[in-house]
């Protein structure tokens, strides 16, 4: 199975979403870090994993996502994950991994966290 | 000849010592004559002149009379005292040698002024003889001289003293040298005169006359060491020293003693290593005689060595080819009666009964291998009453079976047994008391009963019985055999059997293993008239059981551990996912591990006996994966295609085929295999589960317990990255067990696609 992904960026946010499609696996692992990397490196405040269409991961995929947020950390971003996928979430859960990482079970939980967001910057 | 050389040597030196103690005094007794003659001739003319007053040709003929008779004496002079004389200037007549003839002159001379030259007024100063310090006299010889000057004094008739002149001699510098030169110790050595001030008067360089000798050392420590000589040998001391000296090789030594008439200072300058040059070469003689003789004794004492060792070198030659196998090898010749002519001896006596030795061993040699090709055969013999020669797999419809023989020698008393009747399965395992011939001859004549058996019995106690009786009619041996002989419905899976003293049989169920409880009979062949109880099983679709004997659960390793019945159980429901055959050599192989280097003790026979489980194994299948690119994509495609007449649940076919790639990546990353190599992997599955095997040929890894793992739930900042997958291994899949065999990691999953039966 191979992995499609697709980038968009809500400047208004600061919101760069990433939608997952396919299986994210040893395969497929190595380019994703590449451009995972590359959005991080677009310096938005939230990299946005969405994982609707994502079939299955795998620890290499897992590796990936990890990286990634342990990156986001140091620079002061943040990484979130929505819309997972019963299994996808069994695996997140049976290596409990990522405790510190936003977790959106739908769009609404999303739109609900941006919308809070931005009231706190316009509060400030 | 050492006491000897030190006797000499001291006499040498001392002798050489005395020598050149000798030649200094003589040469030094000479100059003091020498300078004596000069002195008494002047002072002769100068106590003739005090009492009696001479003309002035009277004067001349004085003088020219002392030089004349005295050699020694370059030139002589009386000056008058100022007022003494005639002439306005004074007078002062002077006799001295050029070119051998006598001239005169008068010193008299306004350029020269005789009254103010050093001999004058040292002399009036003194008022007695004395010798004047070395100078350049420009008033008549024009060399280098020193002069002794005596002042005469007269008495006027009223007994007034006056000074009346100062009669000199000059002695020539250049024949004092000539004179001290004269001395030679050495080819180096030479003599030194000085004056009272230090002027050198002689010396070994011409050049350094009349310079101080303070000013002809360089080096500061000389200095001291000369001017602390110096001031000694003024004071009248003899003194020596040792000093390094320019001219003088080797050790130099410095004798100063002083003059007596003069005060000045003389000695001798010379290299101690010349002097003692005779004691050298005296030295280097005794050496060489030393090492002469020492060498004839060394050639004296091989010779003779050689005469006593060259049998001995002749028979360790010999010896060294007797001990590489070549018996003919001739000994040295026996010479006299002494130790080696006795070893000679034991020697020839040794090498006969080697021969005769390996004569016999050659034979016993011959003789056993005979036996050996002949037990060779007894084994392909007694093998071949065996089902299939010792090692049977039977695939059937209802049951699988395997079984093998390993005897602990060449023939064995171990057996086994199965036959088919209608819908009735006869399996026997037998063991027959102690091993090799006497068993494996007991074994074949209990295998022959069993097959004419097999082809009547219905009840497995009656047969035994029968078997009993057999047995022992004419076994004087008291032999026996321990027997499981069973009979299992197909049908019903019904198994009744009987036990005669046999180890009671394992039976796998359910992922459970437990012994079978049996009541049991006495061993066979040893008494008649016994009755055995029958024991009746059910038997489950899926079952295995495995009937053995007592060599497996009686094998020891080598610290000697029992195998024992627990460990052979465990290793039993470990091989439970594998086919007969496979679990069956696998249980071989982990019984291989646990015994190591320890020789096998006693005879070993397994057979196991799976009942089909139509729900069981529906499907099998294998591939091999090479490294490359998309190895995980390969894998997930092709366990997709193979269980998709399957029809998995989806969720459980998406853990499995996470759990096969995380497989997979563990090995790529941890076995470290070499560029071409290839994976293994085997499907099994049935309706309630899904099997796995990875194989690789890589280092030996066991992923469930050495891979890295993760801690979980870690915080971002402590956590790890990686190590994740041998956790999603063991939660998505129900069993994992790992085994290495064949120079290959096998790891192999159970996956549960619907809920396991009670």
């Amino acid at each position: 199975m191979e992995l499609t992904t697709t980038v968009t960026n809500d400047e208004q946010n600061s919101v760069a979403r990433i939608a997952l499609a396919g299986a994210l696996n040893t395969d497929t692992a190595p380019d994703f870090e590449k451009q995972l990397s590359a959005v991080l490196a677009g310096q938005q405040n939230l990299i946005l994993l969405d994982m609707k269409d994502l079939d299955y991961i795998s620890s290499a995929g897992l590796r990936v996502i990890f990286k990634g947020a342990k990156q986001a950390k140091a620079s002061g971003q943040r990484m979130a994950a929505a819309n997972r996928k019963p299994h996808i979430d069994k695996v997140f859960e049976i290596l409990k991994a990522l405790p510190d990482m936003a977790v959106f079970a739908n769009e609404q939980e999303l739109d609900d966290y941006l919308d809070a967001m931005q009231k706190q910057v316009r509060d400030n | 000849m050492l006491v000897d050389y030190r006797l000499n040597r001291d006499d040498i030196l001392e002798r050489l010592q005395r020598e050149s103690q000798d030649t200094i005094n003589a040469v030094i007794i000479d100059m003091e004559n020498w300078l004596d003659g000069v002195e008494s001739s002047t002072l002769l003319v100068a106590r003739i002149l005090q009492q009696r007053h001479y003309s002035h040709e009277g004067l001349l003929q004085i003088l020219r009379d002392a030089v004349e008779v005295n050699d020694d004496i370059y030139g002589a002079a009386i000056a008058l005292a100022p007022d003494q004389a005639d002439q306005a200037r004074g007078f002062a007549p002077y006799f001295f040698r050029r070119n051998g003839e006598l001239s005169y002159a008068n010193l008299a001379d306004p350029d020269y002024n005789y009254q103010a030259q050093a001999w004058y007024t040292d002399a009036v100063a003194a008022q007695s003889a004395l010798w004047v310090e070395p100078y350049y006299d420009e008033g008549g010889g024009k060399i280098l001289m020193t002069t002794f000057a005596v002042p005469v004094y007269r008495e006027t008739d009223s007994g007034e003293r006056f000074l009346y002149a100062v009669v000199t001699a000059d002695v020539s510098l250049a024949e004092l040298h000539d004179y001290l030169q004269r001395l030679r110790l050495g080819s180096s050595g030479f003599g030194t005169l000085l004056s009272r001030n230090g002027t050198i008067l002689s010396g070994r360089n011409p050049a350094n006359i009349m310079r101080h000798y303070s000013d002809t050392i360089v080096e500061e420590v000389d200095h001291n060491t000369w001017r602390e000589m110096f001031d000694a040998a003024l004071k009248g001391q003899v003194v020596i020293r040792h000093l390094t000296c320019a001219d003088v090789p080797g050790r130099c030594v410095i004798r100063l003693g002083t003059l007596k008439s003069t005060g000045w200072p003389v000695g001798v300058v010379y290299s101690e290593d010349e002097i003692t040059a005779p004691l050298r070469e005296f030295e280097l003689k005794t050496a060489l005689i030393g090492l002469l003789t020492m060498l004839m004794m060394a050639i004296a004492v091989a010779i003779v060595t050689r005469r006593l060792t060259r049998p001995l070198q002749d028979l360790t030659l010999a010896s060294d080819r007797i001990a590489q196998g070549d018996l003919e090898t001739p000994l040295p010749a026996v010479r006299g009666n002494d130790e080696v002519a006795r070893l000679i001896h034991s020697f020839t006596a040794m090498k006969k009964d080697l021969k005769s030795y390996i004569a016999d061993l050659e034979t016993a040699t011959a003789r056993r291998s005979r036996l050996e090709g002949e037990l060779g055969a007894a084994r392909e013999i007694q093998m071949a009453m065996l089902p299939h020669g010792g090692e049977a797999n039977e695939v059937a419809e209802d049951f699988g079976l395997w079984a093998r023989v390993l005897p602990a020698r060449s023939v064995g008393g171990d057996l086994y047994s199965y036959f088919c009747r209608d819908r009735l399965l006869f399996i026997t395992v037998g063991d027959v008391s102690d091993k090799g011939v006497p068993a494996a001859l007991f074994m074949a004549r209990a295998m022959s009963l069993i097959q004419q058996l097999a082809a009547t019995a219905d009840d497995p106690a009656a047969a035994v019985a029968l078997l009993n009786e057999a047995l022992t009619s004419g076994n004087d041996n008291c032999m026996f055999v321990t027997l499981f002989l069973g009979i299992l419905d197909l049908d019903s899976l019904e198994l009744r059997f009987a036990s005669a003293g046999h180890t009671a049989p394992s039976l796998v169920r359910d992922g459970g293993v437990s012994s079978l409880l049996q009541e049991t009979g006495p061993a066979l062949g040893l008494s008649p008239d016994l009755a055995f109880p029958t024991n009746t099983v059910a038997l489950h679709p899926g079952d295995r059981l495995a009937i053995f004997t007592d060599g497996i659960d009686e094998a020891f390793n080598e610290q000697d551990q029992m195998f024992g019945i627990a460990r052979f159980n465990a290793a039993l429901l470990a091989a439970g996912g594998l086919s007969t055959g496979t679990a069956g050599r696998e249980l071989f192989d982990t019984l291989a591990t646990f015994t190591g280097a320890k020789p096998q003790s006693d005879d070993i026979t397994l057979l196991l006996l799976d009942i089909a489980d139509p729900q069981r194994l529906t499907l099998q299948a294998s591939s091999e994966f090479p490294l490359g690119p998309k190895l995980t994509g390969r894998v997930e495609a092709w366990l997709c295609e193979v269980l998709e007449q399957l029809a998995p649940p989806q969720e459980a076919l998406g853990e499995l085929l996470l759990a096969v790639e995380e497989i997979v990546s563990n090995v790529y990353k941890y076995a470290k295999l070499p560029a071409g190599a290839a994976l293994q992997i085997t499907a099994e599955a049935g309706a309630q589960q899904i099997e796995i095997e990875v194989t690789d040929e890589g280092i030996a890894f066991n992923p469930l317990e050495e891979a890295q793992r993760a801690e979980l739930g870690a915080s971002i900042d402590d956590a790890a990255i990686g190590g994740l997958g041998v956790h999603l291994i063991t939660t998505m899949t129900e069993r994992q067990s790992y085994r290495r065999t064949g120079g290959c990691n096998i790891l192999r999953v159970t996956k549960f696609i619907a809920k396991p039966q009670d």
